[in-house]
């Protein structure tokens, strides 16, 4: 019993402490929730307030339509799946290598990883744009096209995916393959039939972690894709806003907040893995 | 073949190179690329149209913009650095305590993390609107200001804005990185420490915090080359004005080269960025400790 009350204490004090910091990050949720469902006329009123007079959940169908919502969430979907699916392919085997062999070079690869997360893509944007614009593809060039993009993000994800991949893989208990190996298994049969579908989770969890980074970048789809039928949500919602004199701002609430939401639910449920992998990697 | 594979050196590299081919490709040729436009002359669609030396490192480094913004750029990133740092550590040793609602507490720090920088942006560019923006709102509500304050509109304040913006969307990633290390830390050792009488104050300052150094040197070099390469926050809530009040250089860089015409110099702003990121690191791994294992991180 006493043990239980002291506990409660102290989570009362965490909980006061933590206050101030979960006001503030609650507060653009709130903000966008509260004006996305806000009549339009109400948005501009003076002086504002919080709520609503009703609940106007029109306001998503209309903005479905009057932002192009759906060509963007296709593209931002298609862009980051792919680019996903590729960073993941490349990493598995390099991942795999980190964990489990020590070979010369292994240092060198360390920190040519940590180099690419240093050039970030808005340092090299420049040269990135003139490479898609040199490279030919059907009849024109890569700009404006989506796979100049998928490839891009594919390239800056690989030292974040191997890097949380290769720690996964390492608190796989090694006996298993070796004992797969003494039954008569080759390697490659052994990675095979033991090592990946224990691998399966972290490489799963890893995918999501590129998927929401892919899903959320903006300078390279901002400076690479031209066109409104190529535009992902984040630089379509940014069109929004930027350079308008008349922003009609429930409408972007609710395009930020569809656009959000399935990220942020899916991040809450996996973020605990993040804090395993990344603390074994940042020290191993 | 099995058990000979293990001491094949090919093996690995193999499995390492088709990573390392796209890495490369995708950073070498664009790297290349900006040291070559950055020695021509460029006009605004990408035409090389000669060599010219040095002329647009010189253009830049006359350019009082430009001086501006790499002084402003220094300030952004300690600023936000400096803070996350301040802000995570006493966030990441509470959400390490065993308390009613820790889960949930957790959730709600790493939410921010989840947000595209882009989404939170306009978010909060919408909040510090001057007249029906929610911040004014609520801080008139509550009393603690008599009229709305004209937080974007100028730079003496919007910058500070953004560099509290910066802040907050770096403390979840920070955190993970603490909560990882003090994870790692056996518990052991503070009941040997309580049994030799040391205060709180003592296990923090004498165990946790020397534990904690290698992440927290680890959290600040990545954030500061995050933070130092952050794009999405200036550039959408203010583009970098007003009057150029607010642009460091990826959002003055960006502006250069597709805004104002002039790829040329912006590759020579890359690459002065470039080399503040080599000399950083560099001066990194010349004070960091070397790892036991000649492994470290």
């Amino acid at each position: 019993m006493r043990i239980n009350t002291s506990k409660f204490r102290l989570s009362l004090i965490c909980w006061l402490v933590l206050s101030p910091l979960v006001v503030i990050i609650l507060f653009p949720f709130a903000v966008m929730f509260l004006t996305a469902v806000k009549p339009a006329e109400e948005v501009f009123v003076y002086p504002a307030r919080w709520l609503p007079s009703v609940f106007r959940w029109s306001n998503f169908a209309d903005m479905w339509d009057a932002t192009k919502f759906g060509v963007a969430l296709k593209n931002s979907l298609y862009v980051s799946l792919s680019s996903t699916l590729l960073a993941i392919a490349v990493s598995i085997p390099a991942a795999y290598a980190m964990a489990r062999f020590p070979f010369r070079g292994k240092g060198f690869y360390r920190q040519f990883l940590l180099v690419t997360q240093m050039l970030s893509p808005i340092l090299l944007v420049i040269g990135l744009f003139r490479l898609a614009a040199m490279i030919h593809w059907g009849e024109g060039n890569l700009v404006d096209k989506h796979i100049s993009v998928i490839v891009a993000y594919a390239a800056f994800n690989i030292a974040f995916a191997v890097w949380m991949m290769s720690s996964y893989f390492a608190t796989i208990p090694k006996d298993l393959e070796e004992s797969a190996w003494l039954e008569g298994c080759g390697r490659a049969k052994a990675v095979w039939k033991v090592f990946l579908p224990l691998a399966v989770p972290a490489m799963t969890v890893t995918a999501i972690f590129t998927f929401i980074n892919a899903w959320n970048e903006f300078a390279v789809v901002y400076t690479l894709i031209r066109s409104d039928a190529n535009k992902t949500l984040t630089v379509q919602i940014t069109d929004l806003v930027a350079g308008r004199y008349t922003v009609e701002w429930h409408q972007v609430m609710a395009a930020t907040l569809l656009a959000t939401l399935p990220v942020s639910v899916l991040f809450a449920w996996l973020q605990r893995y993040l804090v395993k992998g990344l603390a074994l990697g940042a020290v191993k | 073949m099995s058990r000979t594979a293990f001491g094949r050196p090919l093996l690995p590299w193999l499995l390492i190179l088709p990573s390392f081919a796209l890495a490369l490709f995708i950073i070498c040729y664009p790297v290349y690329n900006i040291v070559f436009q950055s020695v021509h002359e460029v006009s605004r669609f990408g035409l090389i149209k000669g060599f010219c030396g040095l002329d647009n490192f010189r253009k830049v480094f006359a350019d009082p913009i430009f001086i501006a913004s790499l002084w402003r750029t220094l300030w952004w990133t300690l600023g936000v650095v400096g803070g996350t740092v301040l802000v995570s550590v006493p966030v990441a040793l509470i959400l390490h305590l065993d308390f009613y609602g820790r889960g949930v507490a957790r959730t709600i720090v790493m939410l921010p993390w989840s947000v595209s920088l882009t989404m939170t942006a306009i978010v909060w560019r919408w909040a510090f609107n001057d007249e029906y923006g929610m911040v004014n709102v609520t801080l008139q509500r509550l009393g603690f200001i008599d009229a709305p304050i004209q937080w974007l509109a100028t730079s003496n304040w919007a910058f500070p804005v953004e560099i509290l913006v910066g802040i907050l969307v770096s403390v979840p990633f920070t955190v993970t990185i603490f909560l990882g290390g003090l994870s790692s830390v056996p518990g052991d050792i503070y009941e040997a420490a309580r049994i030799d009488g040391a205060s709180t104050w003592q296990q923090f300052r004498r165990l946790t915090l020397p534990l904690l150094r290698p992440f927290i040197n680890m959290a600040i070099v990545l954030n500061v080359i995050y933070v130092f390469n952050s794009f999405p926050i200036i550039w959408v809530m203010t583009q970098g004005g007003p009057s150029n009040g607010t642009h460091i250089l990826v959002t003055y860089l960006y502006e250069k080269g597709f805004r104002l015409g002039k790829p040329g110099e912006a590759a020579a702003i890359s690459l002065v960025m470039l080399a503040m990121l080599l000399c950083f690191t560099a001066l990194y791994l010349k004070i960091q400790p070397k790892a036991k294992d000649g492994e470290g991180a």
